[in-house]
């Protein structure tokens, strides 16, 4: 049974089809829209439309740019002997809103993950390769998530790296800062305790 | 500790039921099929997260119904303690712990231990490896969380694994990345390993003295692990190496299998009585006791590792033990709060001097006799 107009129908239809977003709030969102001032709406959709079209992949680390090589590759202030692998382009955006990573990047969109049928030549390792025979590299520091897939990409690379002389690290994983102790699981705390270090 | 209240809501053959506990022994008697063992079957889900009847949530639901609800209310040394679990048609299930919901499964365990014997249990002494490998791993997982975590971890990495092997046989080029799996089992399993190991040892010592005093000391009871992968040590560095070693060692013949074949998923657990095979050689008698000694011990564990006695919860079992066994079980009473399904009570022994609360159960309907 359709309660509502075609046009209505098919905009709740397409907004429904978005992450973290049900029935109720492509409901809520469409009759927004609909309310909205007709030049707001063209803003949005001409928006929209743009991303797709504007949007690439550098060419160097993978990471989304206007131009073929993005700012961060780019930027002649960011050190070239460090290089952070991440998983996803949204990890670009976390480590850089610290501030602190001052090296760049390199996005291999995705993990190995067999159960997935994700080997190797799946994900961008070959690039990343490539990128290592730049002899300004010392130092690549895997920042792929601690969970099972990311821990075995981790390692996997890291064992094509070292015997090419590269120092190869792994983020700390533990205790969120800030957090309470009290309220962290038992996995979590026996991983700290593993990775504890003298004061 | 001790299960002070439990609330059940569309849960089986039970629309509602409340019921609070004060004594050390409960029993619920009452003819066949009239409810006794989901009532237990429910004290056993809030300890662990499951059934040890099924898998399927559904099947636990009241027929007709979208939801069923299990409340606990145990008392312990540390104080009181609120489970509750919602079991829905279609989803996960919902598990809150004094009134904060918990995302994971592990997080329920160590609030409510419990020993379950039924007379199922006899696959434990008969049954495939399996059935071994789980009672050792509840036994652990109830005092040991990160052990549950790691048990969980690792069949996610031998499913990569496993998946792995067999996509090496149409692609050859994906075999280097064999070893990166190699490693995280290894790191996994050595320490589940060397967990059982300590498990085991310390088992042993008290399944034999429990052994001997529900046998007269006519029988001495021995176990032991028997891992798939060759180790001389129970330090888990030192497995860890081994298992590697191993894994490797069986690159192609995993391959060829398309799964893998020595790990801690493959390990067993021996049962001998008086240096004989109790799976083989062994009576119906002596594999009964056998298991009665191993759960019995099992409390004395949980006892040991927590300063705390589990529930325990015996379904249907007194009828097939003979008089003298039912009284070394009821001797535990005192010290651990016990739950019994029988069909007639007054063929118990020692009821009477226990203080025991009787409920009798009658087509979903629990009345105090």
């Amino acid at each position: 049974m359709n309660y509502y107009i075609e046009p209505i129908a098919r905009l709740i239809n397409e907004l429904s089809r978005l992450p973290g977003v049900g029935s109720k709030t492509a409901q809520r969102l469409a009759f927004h829209i609909i309310n909205m001032p007709e030049e707001h709406v063209k803003s949005l959709a001409k928006s929209i439309n743009e991303v797709k079209g504007h949007i690439k992949y550098c060419h160097t680390c993978g990471n989304i740019s206007e131009e073929d090589i993005c700012n961060i590759c780019r930027n002649p202030d960011r050190d070239p002997s460090i290089i952070c692998v991440v998983e996803d382009i949204r990890d670009v955006t976390a480590m850089e809103k610290t501030r602190e990573f001052k090296g760049l990047y390199h996005v291999l969109n995705g993990t190995i993950s067999p159960m997935d049928g994700i080997g190797p030549d799946d994900i961008r390792i070959k690039e990343l390769l490539a990128r290592v025979q730049d002899n300004r590299l010392e130092e690549v520091i895997m920042a792929t998530n601690p969970n099972i897939e990311g821990e075995a990409t981790a390692i996997y690379i890291s064992k094509l790296l070292k015997p090419m002389g590269i120092k190869t690290t792994r983020i700390a994983h533990g205790l969120p800062v800030g957090g309470d102790l009290e309220y962290a699981d038992q996995v979590t705390i026996s991983k700290a305790l593993e990775g504890r270090r003298e004061m | 500790m001790r299960l002070r209240e439990l609330g059940l809501i569309n849960y089986r053959n039970y629309i509602k039921l409340e019921l609070a506990f004060s004594s050390n022994l409960i029993i619920f008697s009452g003819k066949n099929a009239q409810g006794k063992t989901n009532i237990l079957e429910s004290i056993f889900l809030s300890s662990i997260g499951r059934s040890h009847r099924t898998s399927r949530d559904r099947e636990i639901i009241l027929k007709g119904e979208k939801e069923s609800r299990v409340r606990a209310l145990v008392e312990k040394k540390e104080g009181l303690s609120l489970i509750e679990i919602a079991l829905a048609q279609n989803e996960n299930k919902k598990i809150s712990i004094n009134g904060m919901a918990a995302d994971r499964l592990g997080e329920l365990m160590g609030h409510i231990n419990s020993v379950l014997f039924s007379p199922e249990d006899l696959r434990l002494v008969k049954g495939s490896p399996t059935e071994r490998r789980r009672f050792i791993d509840m036994g652990i997982s109830q005092t040991f969380p990160r052990y549950f975590y790691s048990l969980q971890r690792y069949n996610k990495i031998l499913g990569h694994r496993n998946n792995l092997l067999k996509s090496i046989g149409e692609k050859d080029s994906l075999r280097k990345t064999l070893s990166v799996w190699d490693e995280q089992l290894s790191e996994t399993g050595a320490y589940i390993i060397s967990r059982r190991l300590k498990f085991i040892e310390d088992l042993k010592i008290i399944a034999k003295r429990t052994h001997r005093e529900i046998s007269f000391d006519e029988e001495e009871l021995d176990i032991s692990y028997i891992p798939s992968i060759e180790i001389d040590s129970d330090n888990t560095e030192a497995i860890m190496k081994e298992y590697m070693k191993t894994l490797e060692t069986n690159h192609n013949d995993d391959i060829r299998r398309g799964r893998t074949e020595k790990g801690c998923h493959r390990d067993d657990l021996n049962i001998f009585i008086n240096g004989m095979d109790v799976r083989n050689f062994g009576s119906q008698g002596q594999q009964r006791t056998s298991v009665l000694s191993l759960k019995l011990s099992e409390i004395e564990m949980m006892h040991k590792e927590t300063g705390e006695y589990p529930l325990l919860l015996l379904d249907d079992v007194m009828s097939e033990l003979d008089q003298y066994r039912q009284g070394e079980l009821i001797s535990y009473f005192d010290k651990v709060q016990t739950f019994i399904t029988t069909t007639d009570y007054g063929n118990l022994p020692h009821i009477k001097d226990k203080n025991a609360e009787i409920y009798i159960v009658n087509k979903g309907k629990v009345d105090k006799a």
